[in-house]
């Protein structure tokens, strides 16, 4: 979008760069956030942060990530979901079922609709405490990812015992 | 081979939940393929199960209904950024699809569906006998 061009460019050199971007775009798969929310550069994935006395709880939805895709770091208050979302639908995967004539045909796959998007992503998240990195405790389930962040011991509530005396 | 889609009831975003968005739908992102000798679709439906997910064909009509178990919440929300609902989804199949041998699998929250080309329609190359 934004380019800082340094010296001289011809007007066609624009031109061409522009064509060249939207000819990516438009042969590529979609980028993880889709392409209506590029502009707003929505964050992928999009969470839901629980909080209790004792933990935060992170929520994404990742559908099509293996736990060997996700990595996840805590530090302080800050947690980092990073991970590759690969493309599921390989031409490979349609050579099972057809006969051999079918098989020596170039497999080729023409797309009629593509919404899900791949590709790397990373995304930072600032929780409302600190949190012990030790204790965190990732589960991906169903394309669910829950991360459970006990909360530092020293943004634990504590209950103060009252000694009558 | 892909005409328009149903109109879907779902909204488009996915709007953080409140107590009021119980009970709507969603529209799951797909991609289509065309491999030429089957058509493949692939939804991404996450929360679901195997069990919990309709896929049906009729009349030239694939629709795709999952239903998402409520999750358990804990605690009070900081920050929610999607909602969490039933999933729905219809397409329109072109001719030339044998409804009858439709196979879908679920895993890792993603629905794959295959719906093979009639034997009759797919491309092949006719060898080119010589003599």
């Amino acid at each position: 979008m934004q380019m800082l061009r340094v010296g001289y460019a011809h007007p066609l050199e624009d031109l061409r760069d522009e064509m060249d971007r939207l000819w990516t775009t438009l042969t590529a798969a979609p980028p993880l956030h889709g392409w209506t929310r590029q502009t707003t550069s929505e964050p992928f994935p999009a969470v839901n942060i629980f909080e209790t006395d004792e933990a935060i709880l992170v929520e994404a939805e990742l559908p099509g990530l293996e736990a060997a895709d996700l990595e996840i770091t805590a530090i302080d208050d800050e947690l980092t979901l990073t991970g590759r979302r690969v493309e599921t639908i390989e031409p490979a995967a349609t050579a099972d079922t057809t006969s051999e004539a079918v098989d020596e045909q170039p497999k080729k796959i023409t797309w009629h609709r593509r919404e899900r998007g791949v590709g790397n992503f990373e995304r930072r998240l600032s929780l409302p405490t600190a949190v012990d990195p030790e204790g965190v405790e990732a589960r991906l389930l169903g394309g669910v990812l829950t991360v459970t962040c006990p909360k530092a011991a020293a943004c634990r509530p504590h209950k103060v015992a009252v000694t009558a005396n | 081979m892909i005409a328009s889609p149903q109109t879907s009831l779902a909204p488009e975003r996915r709007t953080p939940m409140t107590e009021a968005d119980r009970g709507l739908t969603y529209r799951p992102n797909v991609d289509i393929a065309d491999c030429g000798n089957e058509l493949v679709l692939v939804a991404d439906i996450p929360g679901s199960a195997a069990d919990q997910i309709d896929v049906s064909f009729d009349d030239g009509i694939l629709a795709i209904a999952a239903t998402v178990p409520g999750r358990p919440r804990t605690g009070t929300p900081v920050r929610q950024e999607y909602g969490v609902g039933d999933y729905r989804r219809s397409f329109q199949i072109g001719e030339g699809f044998d409804g009858s041998q439709i196979a879908a699998a679920y895993r890792n929250g993603v629905l794959t569906v295959r719906i093979p080309r009639l034997a009759a329609v797919r491309p092949r190359t006719i060898p080119v006998a010589a003599g």
